[in-house]
This record gives structure tokens, C-alpha cells and sequence, in this order.
């Protein structure tokens, strides 16, 4: 057993030392692998991007009602007399003066214009009530205050600012005939609201000639459980007929679709990439196993099993691999994490999100990675164990 | 034996070796033919457009509406030629998940702009016209669905309900209509506007958005700034752009995918561009023998030269257009769930002349090196070596 483990580690060494041999094909090796991960690693880190971006919206207490059958805020009508129904439904948290905690709200989109296009862009717009900022919890302002009731004030989430021209503190917004004034700029800690612009209920409503409709109600819930009660009562009272569904479940849901997709096109594209690379391993290492054939035979005469070959040969093959792998990982790193960008929400509305590379996707790169080299050292390996002597010392 | 036959018999020594390599160039090209019609489709929106088409929609946002009204005071404006209107209906087929693009229209209007886009059959035509509940439904839709002339159809909306409450309306098909470009894709469907504005519960008298087509391209400026200037101040301002113009924006806002494209085609070409020319350069290498020996015999540096550049350029066809044709397959079978999203998606002939067009360049540059070698190489040299 000691010696067999003597003869792989000698053989293995071999192997590694004569790399330099081969230097251009190996780096090629290498750097094609490198640029697998790359690929993958950043589909997969934009997707995690929006999926993180979608999934840090929202909590479990509080329940977003929409009318059956719309998927999204943009599309739902909620009508005055039913936010009222709404405030008497089961499971509605009340504040201290017994008030119940809900917020009857507008979502509409505007133009902007984009930084990176120049190109118009969809961007939310939220009419609240004075309810609307207090039932969300994650809210800070960082810059100027709140927008005064009555007034054509915005707030503008920090996100837009980076992706999008004119929201800067203090700057007006023109849409269509109307002039806003931006008064404040607000922190969501990385969420969806940071990239929606909030202005008074009321104002968005004459502004807009909505004056009996909402689109969406939000209300705090006495507790995560009570979305069930919630949940019959607006679906089964013919007067509302609407769907309700905790905030964290809605933003999950609006995520799948568009990370989902950003996931389906990586994992192919980097499966093919990896297929032409694995092309390349296996060729590096038929000739990594044919420019040793004398050695390998000399070995075999000396008395090496045909194993160590195989050994040697494998350890060979995944070294390259991981290194690629590895600098794919870093590649990756230092190029896309942390970039941030937009795209259009399941809301028809801009989505602001970064790339987020995480421990467990640098894992599946790398694992990739690995497989490449696996299977690209394989058959060179199992060539290398079955090789005659006498044909390997006659070359 | 020609020189054809010698480079076929050299690129295939090593039979394993030109199956490598072939294959990851296979892989490449697909990758390429695949990425490449899928940003064309992408893009399309902007080849598609008319030169001499203007999109009106509402100054704040496009999802705004507008005033039925604005149809007709648009139409009188000097160096407009034809209008029409459209409203976006939020449609499903029974479950909310099976989303539709459907839109409310205004029959005759619609189907005289879009007849250089579209081919609605005569007889349908008459009948959807006729007809208050009837809809046209696109061939790619209708394929799709199964639908034929004739069925009757309950669509759902996400936005909208009728005014006793319900949130389906029942459709009767009156015909079937086709694309007669590409990249005009029919996955949609279109019904009456009048029928959609009596039935429904709110926004009555409201629209989408209007399309017009001008007397001539170079009349849209000015029809653009007339539109413009005749709402400006109203509570319903409007925003008038080319259809091209309003297309690119409308493509922008899904991110830069042209790009992501390059960049991963990019990716694909640098790893085989490294393997390929590796390998080429150790191929050549282990004749050396052999070229001064054809050098021996009177082969001219430049007929050496040309010589493996043509092995090299081989290789990069041997792998270059199956890959190609694993891209069409790949394309034929995303098309459907890709229906929605880009439209039309194929590889464009130019596409396929840029694809080859590729396939010489790699072969000239993985072959140049090992070729410039053999150029230069002494009948001495090369037989003293090994």
C-alpha cells in the first residue's frame, strides 16, 4: 500500500514538473475554463442579484391585496368602497389609537431617462397616505424629508438616483404637464422600494384621475398566520372578489420569472462553453500522456503499476481545472460583483439590482470546473495506465 | 494527389486531435449562430419599424392612456396619411399564468396600417368587421392554442372587468391572420374596441396608444412637433416618437443585451482561438520532417505555406458549419417558448455570411504562426532536427 502511494505521489510530481513542457497548451487549457466559470458565475450572480434584490423586499406581516386574476400592482384596480371592506377584514392589525393599519395605494409609471441608454425607461410611481411609509418597516430617509400631504413633492428611492438622470435633491421632475419637486431621497436597504419614487396619495390621484380607485391595498397583519383569515374573507365576499398574499410571498413570485430566465440561459450557454473546453482538455492531456509515453514506459519497466500513471495523470488534468476554475472565480469577483444595473420588473417597471456572486455559487463554478477536468483527464489517464511498454520505449 | 488531398490527409493524422478540435469549434459556432439570432430578433423591433410610422402615446408614460378623441383631431394634421389606435388588454387563457398579448383595436383602421406587416385573408376581414365580438387571431397564437376559425374563446384580463362584474369576455374567431416579414411575429391577438368600451367598467373613452403613417418620412418631424404641440398644456400631454425611435427605447429597457452577447461570444471565440492555435502550432511542428522533405521534392515555401493555412482554414469549416446547423436545430427548438420574447428568431443570411466570414479568419489566424514557420523553414533544419 506505502509504496503504491510512493509510486502516484512520484508519478503525480512528475506530471506537475513537466507542465512547463507543455506551457502554452496547458495555459490554453486553463484559460478556456477560466472563461467557462466567467460566463456561468455571471449569469448566475445576475440572477441571485435580482433574486436577493426581490426577496429582501417584503416581510411576512404585511399582506399586499390585489384584485383576482392581476399578478401585479400595475394591473390591479382596488376601489374605494372595497379598501373600506378591506379595513374590516379579519387578521388587521390596528395602531394604538385603534385605527386599523392599512394603506390604500397608486402604483403608475412615469418616464425617466435611463443613465447607461439615454433611452426612456418605466419608472414607478406610489401615491401613500400617511400610513403607506409608516407600515413599511425598512424605510430611512438619508437625504432632505418627507413629501408634505397636498403638495407635488416626491421622494425618490436611492437606487433611481444612481440609474437614472434628473431625481437629484432638490431637482424638479416634469411628467407630462406636471412640475414635482424632489424633497427627499429615502434608504430600503437594497429593496425593490429602493427603486420606486413615492409622492402624497392624494395628489398622484387628482393628478392622475383616479380619485375613487387604488391599485393596491397594504396592511399590517396581526401576525404572518392571519393571511389565511385574510385570504378567504377578500376571495370569497362577492363585494371584493381579490386576492391577497403576504409581501414577501408577491416580490417572491415576481422574482422567479425574471431570474429564472437569467438562470436558463447560463446554464446552458456555460454547459456548451464547457463542452468546447473539454474539447481542449482532452487534448492537452492525450498529449501531455504522449510527450511522457518514454517516461511512462521506463516507469512501467522499472516496476510502477499502471495505476500511478493514471493517477498522475487525473491529478494532472484537475489541477488545470481548478486553477482555471479558481481564476474564473476571481475573474468574476473582481469584473461583475457589486455592478449594478436595470431591467424591467414583472411590474413593467425598472428593477434596480447588483450582481451578487455568492460562496455557493462560486462553488457550482468551480465544481464545473472540476467536472471539465475530470472527465478531460480520464481517458488520456486510462491510456496512460493500458500502455504497452514496448511501444512506449520504441518512440 | 492534388494539395487537397494532402491537406485533408494532414489535418486527419491525428484522428482524434481533428475531432477535438472540431468539436470545440462546433461548439463556438453554435454558440455564436445561436446568441447572434437571438440579438437580431431582439433587435428587430428597430429593422421592423416603418420609416414612415410615429408611435403617439401619453407624455408621462406610454402605460398612460389617452382620449379617444385625439384619433380623429390627429387625423386632420397636415401629412398624416393613415391612423390608428390600440389598447393593451392584460389578457390570459383561463389561468392568470397563461398571459396573452391582446389587444382592442380599431378593426378597419388596424388592419389597413399593419397590411404591409400582416396578411389578414379578405373574407376574415370582412367578417371581423361585421362582427362586435369577434377577434382575429394571430397564426402563431392560434397554432399555439390549437384555436381555429370559428371557436369560441373566453379571454380574461388582469386590468380590466365588464361592467356586471365579470372579468372574461367570450370571443368568436373570425379568421386567422399571418406574418408577411420576418421578425413580425403573430403570437397576439386583436378584438373590437367599440365592443371592449361598452362592456368594460372604467377608463371609458380612453386608449392605449395611436400609430399614424405619415405622407412621407420626411414629413415626421413635423407631424411629431404638430401632435405634440396641439396637446401640450392639456391634462392629457402627448409624447410623439418614430416607431423605430420608440421601439429601441422599449428594447433598452430590458438592459443591454447586445453586450452580454459579445461579451460571451467574445468568450467562446478566445477559447477556441488559444486551443485551436495551439494545437496547430504542435501539429506543424511534429512534421517538420516531412516539410523539408515536400521542400525537397520542390515545393515552394509559399505552396507550404498555403498549404497548411488551407488545413487550418478546413478545420475551422469542418467545425464552423455543422456548428452552425446544431444552431438552427437549437433555434427551431426554443422557438415556441422564445415566441413572446423575440420574435421571429432566425439565422439571417447575415448572420450565416458573418458566421463563415469568422470561420476563414480563425482559420487564418490559428494558421498563420505553424504557416509562417514552415515558410521559413531550412530543408537542412528541418531534416538534421529529431
Amino acid at each position: 500500500m506505502r509504496s503504491l502511494l510512493l509510486q502516484v505521489a512520484a508519478v503525480t510530481m512528475i506530471n506537475i514538473k513537466s507542465i512547463p513542457r507543455r506551457f502554452w497548451l496547458s495555459l490554453s487549457t486553463v484559460v478556456s475554463i477560466a472563461l467557462v466559470v466567467v460566463v456561468l458565475l455571471a449569469f448566475l450572480a445576475m440572477a441571485n442579484g435580482f433574486q436577493r434584490t426581490l426577496s429582501g423586499t417584503g416581510s411576512d406581516d404585511i399582506a399586499v391585496v390585489l384584485r383576482g386574476g392581476s399578478r401585479s400592482e400595475i394591473n390591479s384596480v382596488v376601489l374605494r368602497d372595497q379598501v373600506h371592506l378591506v379595513e374590516e377584514a379579519p387578521g388587521v392589525a390596528r395602531g394604538p389609537d385603534g385605527k386599523p393599519l392599512v394603506s390604500a395605494e397608486l402604483y403608475l409609471t412615469i418616464d425617466g431617462i435611463k443613465r447607461s441608454s439615454g433611452t426612456k425607461a418605466n419608472l414607478p410611481l406610489r401615491g401613500i397616505g400617511p400610513e403607506g411609509a409608516a407600515i413599511r418597516k425598512d424605510i430611512r430617509l438619508i437625504q432632505g424629508r418627507m413629501f408634505s400631504p397636498g403638495s407635488n413633492e416626491l421622494v425618490v428611492g436611492k437606487a433611481i438616483l444612481t440609474q437614472f438622470q434628473g431625481f437629484e435633491l432638490g431637482s424638479t421632475v416634469v411628467s407630462g404637464s406636471t412640475r414635482w419637486t424632489v424633497v427627499g431621497i429615502f434608504d430600503a436597504d437594497g429593496s425593490v422600494f429602493d427603486s420606486e419614487i413615492w409622492a402624497d396619495l392624494a395628489v398622484v390621484q387628482s393628478l392622475f384621475k383616479r380619485l375613487n380607485s387604488f391599485q393596491t391595498v397594504r396592511l399590517r397583519l396581526e401576525s404572518p398566520a392571519a393571511i389565511t383569515a385574510l385570504k378567504s374573507y377578500v376571495e370569497n365576499d362577492p363585494r371584493l372578489k381579490l386576492d391577497a398574499k403576504s409581501e414577501a410571498a408577491y416580490y417572491a413570485d415576481q422574482s422567479s420569472f425574471t431570474s429564472d430566465l437569467i438562470q436558463k440561459l447560463g446554464w446552458p450557454l456555460a454547459i456548451a462553453m464547457a463542452l468546447g473546453a473539454l474539447a481542449g482538455a482532452l487534448n492537452t492531456m492525450y498529449s501531455s500522456v504522449a510527450s511522457r509515453a518514454s517516461e511512462i514506459a521506463t516507469l512501467r519497466a522499472i516496476g510502477f503499476g499502471g495505476f500511478s500513471a493514471f493517477v498522475g495523470t487525473i491529478v494532472e488534468s484537475l489541477m488545470l481545472a481548478a486553477v482555471g476554475g479558481l481564476i474564473g472565480a476571481v475573474v468574476t469577483f473582481l469584473l461583475f460583483d457589486g455592478l449594478t444595473t436595470s431591467t424591467l420588473g414583472a411590474s413593467f417597471t425598472q428593477v434596480v439590482f447588483s450582481f451578487k456572486l455568492s460562496p455557493a455559487l462560486i462553488a457550482q463554478g468551480v465544481l464545473l470546473a472540476l467536472a471539465v477536468g475530470a472527465i478531460g483527464g480520464l481517458f488520456p489517464a486510462l491510456r496512460a495506465a493500458r500502455m504497452p511498454i514496448v511501444a512506449g520505449l520504441s518512440e | 494527389m492534388n494539395d487537397f488531398v494532402l491537406i485533408r490527409k494532414n489535418l486527419f493524422r491525428k484522428k482524434l486531435r481533428a475531432v477535438l478540435m472540431i468539436v470545440s469549434i462546433l461548439v463556438a459556432f453554435a454558440i455564436f449562430g445561436v446568441l447572434a439570432s437571438f440579438e437580431r430578433a431582439f433587435d428587430a423591433g428597430e429593422d421592423v419599424a416603418h420609416a414612415d410610422r410615429l408611435v403617439v402615446v401619453n407624455k408621462i408614460n406610454f402605460t398612460q392612456p389617452l382620449p379617444v378623441a385625439y384619433a380623429n383631431r390627429i387625423r386632420g394634421i397636415d401629412g398624416v396619411a393613415q391612423l390608428t389606435h390600440a389598447n393593451w388588454f392584460g389578457g390570459y387563457f383561463q389561468d392568470p399564468k397563461n398571459f396573452l398579448i391582446v389587444f382592442a383595436v380599431d378593426p378597419e383602421n388596424y388592419m389597413d396600417l399593419y397590411s404591409d406587416d400582416l396578411d389578414f385573408p379578405a373574407e376574415a376581414r370582412r367578417a371581423f368587421v361585421r362582427d362586435r365580438s369577434g377577434a382575429m387571431v394571430g397564426e402563431t397564437l392560434a397554432r399555439k392554442r390549437g384555436w381555429k376559425v370559428g371557436d369560441h374563446i373566453p379571454i380574461s384580463s388582469q386590468i380590466f372587468s365588464q361592467k356586471n362584474g365579470a372579468r372574461t369576455w367570450d370571443f368568436t374567431i373570425d379568421g386567422i391572420f399571418s406574418s408577411r416579414r420576418m421578425h413580425v411575429d403573430t403570437n397576439f391577438m386583436i378584438f373590437q374596441y367599440d365592443y371592449f368600451d361598452e362592456t368594460r367598467s372604467f377608463a371609458k373613452d380612453m386608449i392605449g396608444w395611436i400609430v399614424l403613417r405619415t405622407a412621407s418620412p420626411s414629413m415626421n418631424d413635423q407631424v411629431a412637433k404638430a401632435v405634440d404641440k396641439m396637446f401640450a398644456n392639456s391634462s392629457y400631454e402627448t409624447s410623439t416618437d418614430t416607431e423605430k425611435a420608440f421601439n429601441k427605447a422599449f428594447a433598452a429597457q430590458l438592459g443591454n443585451i447586445a453586450l452580454i452577447v459579445e461579451l460571451v461570444v467574445g468568450a467562446a471565440f478566445a477559447t477556441i482561438l488559444m486551443i485551436v492555435g495551439n494545437s496547430m502550432v504542435m501539429a506543424v511542428r511534429e512534421r517538420t520532417r516531412e516539410i523539408g522533405v515536400l521542400k525537397t521534392l520542390g515545393f515552394t515555401g509559399a505552396r507550404v505555406l498555403r498549404l497548411v493555412l488551407g488545413e487550418s482554414v478546413l478545420l475551422a469549416l469542418l467545425g464552423g458549419i455543422p456548428g452552425l446547423l446544431v444552431a438552427l436545430v437549437v433555434i427551431w427548438m426554443m422557438r415556441d417558448s422564445l415566441s413572446n420574447f423575440v420574435p421571429g428568431m432566425t439565422i439571417t443570411p447575415g448572420i450565416a455570411l458573418a458566421a463563415v466570414a469568422l470561420m476563414i479568419g480563425l482559420g487564418i489566424v490559428t494558421g498563420l504562426v505553424p504557416a509562417l514557420n514552415a515558410f521559413r523553414l531550412r530543408i537542412a533544419t528541418a531534416l538534421g532536427r529529431g
